[in-house]
């Protein structure tokens, strides 16, 4: 693992009964990156993210989070380590109040520069337009309100890396538009961010470098241009590989 | 002090308004007052009616602010008890040995509860199991003591007396001074007091922020950084602390203790209680556990063979009606705001 490679696994697996959803997925993520994981239904994606979350265990390999051994790490650890997650299913506490549910995140014992991170909520919470302070029930606001919120979240506990599962999903294109531009502002001031993503336009907007998962392997990786560009990777999105 | 105040007029509970504190004014003084006004007998059944609070408060913690239900808290109470009652017995003549009878019954039940605890929470197993497995470990201990009749079952000079239970438990005394009539009256009064705002402190914390976060969605809040394995055992230990102090204030209150306080009947009461009054609101469950107990021996005591089965009834008719507690839903009312636009404590867990 090289100083700047904030993420890794090696040879990670995981079995359903006789259904592979991860098979020696060899995967890093370097300091400051945007990375985006994509692949079609089933490709393993949401299952690669809950063992890089820890909320569900590998069969075998490791995973290496800040250089630290964190395969049998409980999610909390990880958490307090620097790690930020947001799930596929937008889980802010909707019957609690915005300021309820900014206020329950702490800081994480060795998350980020405390000054930079608080700087990135503060930038997230004027961006997507949230108020410490607001009473509404979190269950009254709209989706793309609850999926930003369920982000400001994250970003209240100051994380080093923020892995995504589909931040945009169900959102219009102008609040996806703002969502990328909010992410790309976040990558720049030096935050890691992983988003497992299949709106490709989204993808294309954020990332700098994509992972393609089918199969439970990973199937590419690349550039945008060399990813989108790939006859294999449209094949398999169009089901021919 | 400020901060105490803050805690203390938190959103985290129904009784905020001047309303409340008026009301609250009275009613303490209805109960410091109502021993001068009746006999020694009257105000030892209100005081069996508060003993019983710290129970209901502990079963509105955990159930309600954590959304842990346990069904067998009682055993909790029934542990306190019987230390005490061992402690105490073992230690009569001595002054002081009622006090460490209450610091052994709380610390009993305290590791027992730790190391249930352990193995429910660390083990992550599903909230719909914990109340069957709660519910076993109070029969279990219901049957174990049921059969510790006979002279081989005693412990120091004190017999645990099998279904007939433990009898001639000291009071409890302070050095010279023994609780007992109306001192053990304003006691449980006092004790009521001091839970009632300790928890409403307690709720009003960013710990009890974190709790309620944890009834809401687990993942979520161990996805926040916080050990919930951790925090829903220490607040399943603090509820049990709780029952167990309802105990000790039973075993000084009747001088006795049976198995039966450990049994099917009273291991739903305090789940009743909570149902009744509204789970999510620790005022409600005080005035649900006072006006239920109330309510039980009222009916008992005029004959009624049914207490029980009325008590029942009860709580299929909140159930039913009242989803979020009488008491609680009564407070919407009046108070005229709709659930959504209301406190953490007035939403349904």
């Amino acid at each position: 693992m090289s100083a700047s490679t904030l993420l890794e696994t090696k040879a990670l697996n995981k079995r359903f009964g006789g259904v592979v959803a991860a098979e020696d997925i060899d995967f890093a993520v370097g300091e400051g990156e945007m990375r985006c994981l994509i692949g079609p239904n089933g490709a393993g994606k949401s299952t690669l993210f809950a063992m890089l979350g820890g909320f569900q265990r590998s069969d075998s390999g490791k995973i290496m989070v800040f250089g630290e051994d964190m395969t049998r790490r409980q999610p909390f650890y990880r958490v307090q380590r620097g790690v930020g997650l947001t799930f596929q299913t937008n889980r802010a506490y909707h019957e609690l109040t915005v300021q309820e549910n900014l206020a329950t995140p702490r800081p994480a014992r060795a998350g980020a520069d405390r000054d930079k991170a608080a700087e990135r909520y503060r930038y997230a919470l004027s961006a997507f337009e949230l108020d410490p302070e607001d009473h509404t029930r979190a269950g009254a606001l709209s989706h793309d309100k609850l999926q930003w919120l369920e982000i400001a979240m994250v970003l209240a506990g100051y994380p080093r890396l923020v892995m995504l599962d589909e931040p945009t999903a169900g959102m219009s294109t102008e609040e996806t538009a703002r969502t990328a531009e909010v992410l790309k502002h976040l990558n720049a001031s030096g935050l890691t961010v992983l988003v497992v993503e299949h709106d490709m336009a989204f993808v294309k907007e954020v990332a700098e470098s994509v992972t393609v998962l089918h199969q439970g392997r990973i199937f590419a990786e690349g550039s945008v241009e060399e990813i989108t560009s790939s006859e294999e990777v449209k094949s398999i999105y169009l089901g021919k590989a | 002090m400020r901060g105490t105040l803050r805690l203390i007029g938190g959103d985290a509970d129904i009784g905020r308004t001047p309303i409340f504190w008026i009301g609250f004014a009275i009613a303490l003084t209805f109960f410091l007052l109502y021993p001068t006004q009746v006999s020694s007998f009257r105000a030892s059944n209100v005081a069996y009616y508060l003993l019983n609070v710290p129970m209901g408060l502990g079963m509105a913690l955990l159930w309600g602010y954590c959304g842990v239900l346990s069904f067998g808290h009682v055993a909790y109470f029934g542990i306190a008890g019987y230390l005490y009652g061992i402690i105490a017995g073992n230690m009569a003549g001595n002054s002081w040995g009622p006090l460490v009878g209450v610091g052994g019954g709380l610390l009993g039940c305290a590791l027992v509860a730790a190391v249930f605890g352990y193995f429910v929470f660390y083990a992550r197993v599903q909230k719909w199991i914990i109340p069957i497995l709660t519910l076993v470990f109070t029969l279990l201990l219901e049957t174990f003591l049921g059969q510790t009749a006979g002279y081989q079952w005693r412990v120091g000079t004190v017999l645990l007396g099998g279904y007939n239970g433990m009898t001639g438990i000291p009071w409890f005394q302070l050095g010279g001074f023994v609780f007992e009539g109306y001192s053990f009256y304003y006691l449980c009064l006092a004790v009521v007091v001091f839970c009632y705002f300790g928890l409403r402190m307690l709720a009003n914390s960013r710990y009890g922020r974190v709790i309620v976060a944890m009834r809401e969605d687990e993942l979520r809040t161990e996805m926040l950084g916080y050990d919930t394995r951790a925090r829903q055992c220490a607040v399943f230990v603090l509820s049990a602390m709780l029952a167990g102090l309802s105990g000790l204030l039973y075993v000084q209150w009747g001088n006795y203790i049976t198995p039966s306080q450990v049994g099917l009947l009273q291991a739903a009461l305090p789940v009743v209680w909570a149902a009744v009054g509204g789970r999510t609101s620790l005022l409600a469950v005080v005035i649900a556990t006072i006006a239920l107990n109330w309510l039980t021996y009222t009916l008992s005591s005029q004959g009624n063979q049914y207490a029980m089965v009325i008590i029942g009834g009860l709580l299929v008719v909140t159930m039913m009606f009242f989803p979020r507690g009488i008491v609680v839903m009564l407070a919407e009312k009046l108070s005229r705001r709709r659930p959504a636009e209301s406190n953490q404590g007035l939403r349904q867990a």
